[in-house]
């Protein structure tokens, strides 16, 4: 089709239960964090879905599911909006570290926490430093603030704070996706990009046999 | 057996039946003046107030702004739905912030210590000034969902050239997050019955939140399969250009004027704050 968008056409790459995976990794994100704050507990829990769909659609599925959903929670919390970067890099972190077979063992799943709280935890901090100074209006502030009630200048204080708070919270979340993965049942595994590295029969994470279709978006 | 009945129409009387289809004949309408106004000129007009607010700060502006937010939100009929979101935001963010910043920022005329912590005169103007900033900027963006509901959004961005892919994305994600929120709470609710403890300590929490979650995730993804044959079949896939029910009212050309003579007032505030010429 002549008018057809680069956007389509690339999605199309993907094969289309990917983006019909996009709107459910979207909603896990948000209900994630939700029953977070019902359960009382104090973690965040608002990235299942983008490393979900990254491990399981790729980096660039991963990346929009957690870009849309950073903009949908900053319909009610508009100071969420420039972290969006943060998801987006989680889901193509996600991507990329499922492609090597990081989330096929468990002890492989749990090193996967430190980069994501790096992520997560350094950039988020340098957002916070540079867009709001070193407060953004969230509940880590009065762990910052405690840091530089001690006597730590703010800009320590705030990397002290953001990175083992975001460890703390990525641990369970990669757990959480680990379980998932171990159960999505082979029949959905085929059709997903990077479902092969999942397959339970005569497949492993180092010698992958991609499906056809699978194998053109996974690689884009 | 005459079409009408083979079909099924005959049970709706044929006025309410002309009303329906003459529903979907006319443009989309909210029933407001204001929220019936084009989205790409909402948008333009609350980025410049957002922008006005940034660009000229203080004690005087920024409240002003936010003050008329609440006023537009009121005449279009939203004001309830928009004050408590907006003062939710105003109370956590503006409140954590405030209170952070002047305990933290540099000042000489000092209030009260707490530990090494000092509240100045300087700290907490400087903190003011930023938290209402920092609302008042958000306060936009609240507005903006509050007045044009995500399916028009959606709509007016198809109409401009979006991929219907795209939109689809975006709606499908607002459904789900109803469904899976429901599906959630009744899982929630069969473990709990089931002797799962939802209180107690965090690893205890834990357990119950993957409990709750896991099958909640597997059963959603595994309806997505389901939802793209469905979609299949109604030929979502077609490489055609797709038809809508709903259509939006075209936008005046004195309005699409109008909507960039305020974006660049908006930037004619930035450039002359950062440039003091006014």
């Amino acid at each position: 089709m002549p008018n057809e968008s680069r956007f389509v056409r690339f999605l199309r790459g993907y094969g289309r239960l990917t983006i019909f995976m996009i709107p459910i990794g979207i909603a896990i994100n948000i209900v994630g964090g939700q029953i977070a704050i019902l359960t009382k507990l104090p973690l965040y829990l608002d990235s299942i879905g983008t490393i979900l769909i990254g491990a399981l659609c790729g980096g660039i599925p991963g990346a929009i599911v957690g870009g849309v959903a950073n903009i949908i929670n900053a319909i009610t919390a508009p100071t969420q909006l420039p972290y969006s970067l943060l998801s987006i890099m989680f889901g193509v972190l996600a991507g990329f570290l499922s492609r090597r077979g990081f989330f096929t063992k468990f002890w492989k799943t749990l090193v996967t926490a430190p980069m994501f709280s790096l992520i997560g935890g350094v950039l988020g901090a340098i957002i916070t430093l540079i867009l709001f100074g070193g407060f953004s209006g969230a509940g880590t502030d009065f762990i910052t603030a405690s840091f530089v009630a001690a006597g730590v200048p703010i800009t320590p204080a705030v990397f002290l704070a953001a990175v083992p708070v975001d460890l703390i919270d990525k641990i369970p979340t990669v757990i959480l996706v680990y379980l998932i993965l171990g159960r999505i049942p082979d029949r959905l595994l085929t059709k997903v990009p990077l479902g092969y590295v999942y397959l339970r029969k005569n497949v492993t994470a180092s010698t992958p046999s991609k499906p056809a279709e699978a194998k053109t978006a996974a690689d884009a | 057996m005459t079409s009408e009945a083979a079909t099924g129409a005959g049970s709706i009387p044929a006025a309410q039946r002309t009303a329906l289809i003459e529903r979907f004949r006319r443009p989309m309408t909210l029933g407001n003046v204001v929220r019936d106004l084009p989205p790409g000129f909402v948008f333009a007009a609350l980025v410049s107030l957002a922008l006005v607010a940034a660009s000229r700060g203080g004690f005087i502006w920024p409240p002003a702004i936010c003050l008329g937010y609440i006023v537009i939100a009121f005449v279009a009929g939203v004001g309830r739905t928009f004050l408590v979101n907006f003062l939710r935001m105003a109370l956590i963010v503006g409140g954590i912030l405030f209170l952070a910043r002047s305990a933290t920022q540099p000042g000489t005329t000092v209030y009260f210590t707490i530990g090494a912590l000092r509240v100045t005169r300087e700290s907490v103007l400087a903190a003011g000034q930023f938290a209402l900033f920092v609302v008042s900027v958000s306060g936009a963006l609240i507005l903006l969902f509050a007045l044009v509901p995500i399916k028009k959004l959606m709509l007016a961005l198809e109409q401009s050239g979006v991929t219907p892919r795209a939109t689809f994305v975006v709606l499908a994600s607002f459904q789900s997050i109803i469904n899976l929120g429901n599906h959630s709470r009744v899982v929630a609710a069969a473990q709990e019955s089931r002797g799962i403890e939802m209180g107690g300590s965090i690893p205890r929490k834990v357990k119950a939140f993957f409990a709750i979650l896991a099958p909640v995730f597997l059963a959603a993804m595994g309806e997505t399969e389901e939802r793209a044959l469905a979609l299949d079949a109604r030929a979502f896939g077609a490489r055609a250009r797709h038809t809508h029910l709903v259509t939006l009212r075209p936008s005046p050309v004195g309005l699409r004027i109008l909507g960039i003579v305020l974006f660049l007032a908006g930037i004619a505030s930035i450039v002359g704050a950062v440039t003091r010429w006014f």
